[in-house]
C-alpha cells in the first residue's frame, strides 16, 4: 500500500492540484456527471433485464453503454487526480480509506460481473429478447449485482469523506 | 434569521448533522447522490433518444421511464430539505445554492413540458410527434441537469466562488 501511495506521489499532481485552486471542484464537476453516465446507462439497462420499461428492446439499450463506458473513464481520470494530487494527507490518505476501499472493492465486482455478462453468452441471449419480452433468470442476477454494485459505489463514494463514521458503525 | 435558528436548532436538523449513526447526515448525503445520478442518468437517455440516438426504441416506451425520474426527483427534494435543514444558514446564504434550485426547477418544467407534449398528447401513440419541439426540449433538459449539478457542486466551494465570480 505504502508502495503504491508513493508511486501515486511522484506523479507530483498535489502541486498542481494545489497551485490551481479551480481543479479540486472542476473535476468533482466531472467525477458527478461521469456518475450520472453510469447509472444512466449502464443502470437503465439493468433494470430493463429486470422488466421496468418493456416495450424498449435491451439491444437497442445496450447501444447507449459506451456512453456509461465514457463516464467510467472520466471518473477514473478524475478519481485519479483526486487520489494521486491530494493535496492533504497524500495518495495514503485513500488507499488506507476503508469506504474507498470497499468502493474500489465494488468497481472491481461490477467489472468482472460485466465479463461474466458478456463471455457467458448472457449477454447474447438478453439481446434476441422481444422488446416487451422477459429476460432469462440468469440476465436479471448480472442486472441486480450490477445495480447493487453501482449504488454501492456511490455510497461508499460519499462516505470515503466521512470514514470516521463507517469505521464507528462497525465498531473498528 | 430567527426563523433559520428554529429550524437549524429542531431536533430532526440536530440529528442529520451531529448523529454519528451512519444512516444521519452521510446516507442522506450519499441519497441525494442517487437520486442525481437516477434522474440526470435516465433523462440523458431520454434526451439523447428524442435528439434520434437509438431509433430502435420506439419513443411512446420512454414515457415508462418517467416514474423512475420522479422517484429520483423524490428522493433528491426529500433529502435536499433534509441536508438544508441542517446548513439552513450556510446555504440560504449562498447565492450559488439559489442558482442550483432555479436551475432544477428549470428542468422540472422542461420535463413537465415535454412528459405533456411530446408524450402524453394522443397522437405520440405514432413514433414521434413534433421532432423539432422535441429536440429543443432534449437539449433544454440537459443544459438545465448540467446547470444544476455544476451551481450544486460549487454550492460546496463558497470561497472558490467568491474569488472566481468577486462575489
Amino acid at each position: 500500500m505504502h508502495a503504491l501511495a508513493n508511486l501515486l506521489a511522484a506523479t507530483h499532481l498535489d502541486g498542481f492540484v494545489s497551485t490551481h485552486d479551480w481543479v479540486w471542484p472542476v473535476c468533482e464537476i466531472v467525477h458527478f456527471f461521469g456518475m450520472a453516465l453510469i447509472i444512466g446507462c449502464v443502470g437503465l439497462v439493468d433494470i430493463r433485464i429486470l422488466g421496468v420499461g418493456k416495450g424498449i428492446p435491451i439491444s437497442v439499450l445496450e447501444r447507449f453503454v459506451p456512453l456509461g463506458v465514457f463516464g467510467f473513464v472520466l471518473n477514473i481520470t478524475t478519481g485519479f487526480i483526486f487520489v494521486a494530487g491530494n493535496p492533504i494527507g497524500g495518495p495514503l490518505d485513500y488507499l488506507a480509506n476503508l469506504a474507498f476501499q470497499i468502493k474500489m472493492s465494488l468497481i472491481a465486482i461490477a467489472g468482472v460481473n460485466l465479463l461474466v455478462f458478456y463471455v457467458a453468452g448472457i449477454a447474447r441471449a438478453a439481446d434476441s429478447v422481444a422488446p416487451d419480452g422477459e429476460a432469462a433468470m440468469s440476465a436479471k442476477v448480472i442486472a441486480a449485482v450490477s445495480l447493487l454494485c453501482w449504488f454501492g459505489v456511490i455510497f461508499f463514494g460519499r462516505m470515503i469523506m466521512y470514514n470516521d463514521t463507517l469505521l464507528y458503525t462497525l465498531g473498528l | 434569521m430567527s426563523l433559520i435558528n428554529t429550524i437549524e436548532n429542531s431536533a430532526y436538523a440536530t440529528w442529520v448533522r451531529e448523529s454519528p449513526s451512519i444512516l444521519a447526515y452521510t446516507t442522506i448525503l450519499s441519497l441525494h447522490a442517487m437520486g442525481l445520478a437516477i434522474i440526470v442518468g435516465i433523462n440523458t437517455v431520454v434526451a439523447l433518444r428524442l435528439l434520434g440516438y437509438g431509433q430502435g426504441i420506439p419513443v411512446p416506451a420512454l414515457r415508462k421511464l418517467f416514474p423512475w425520474m420522479y422517484v429520483g426527483f423524490t428522493v433528491n427534494a426529500l433529502s435536499g430539505l433534509s441536508l438544508l435543514a441542517a446548513n439552513a444558514h450556510n446555504d440560504l446564504t449562498n447565492w450559488m445554492f439559489y442558482s442550483k434550485l432555479f436551475f432544477i426547477a428549470c428542468a422540472m418544467v422542461n420535463l413537465e413540458l415535454t412528459r405533456i407534449q411530446v408524450f402524453d398528447k394522443p397522437a405520440a401513440s405514432g413514433v414521434l410527434v413534433a421532432p423539432a419541439r422535441a429536440h429543443t426540449f432534449a437539449i433544454m433538459s440537459m443544459l438545465f441537469w448540467s446547470l444544476a449539478i455544476v451551481a450544486g457542486r460549487l454550492t460546496e466551494y463558497p470561497n472558490f466562488v467568491q474569488a472566481w465570480f468577486g462575489f
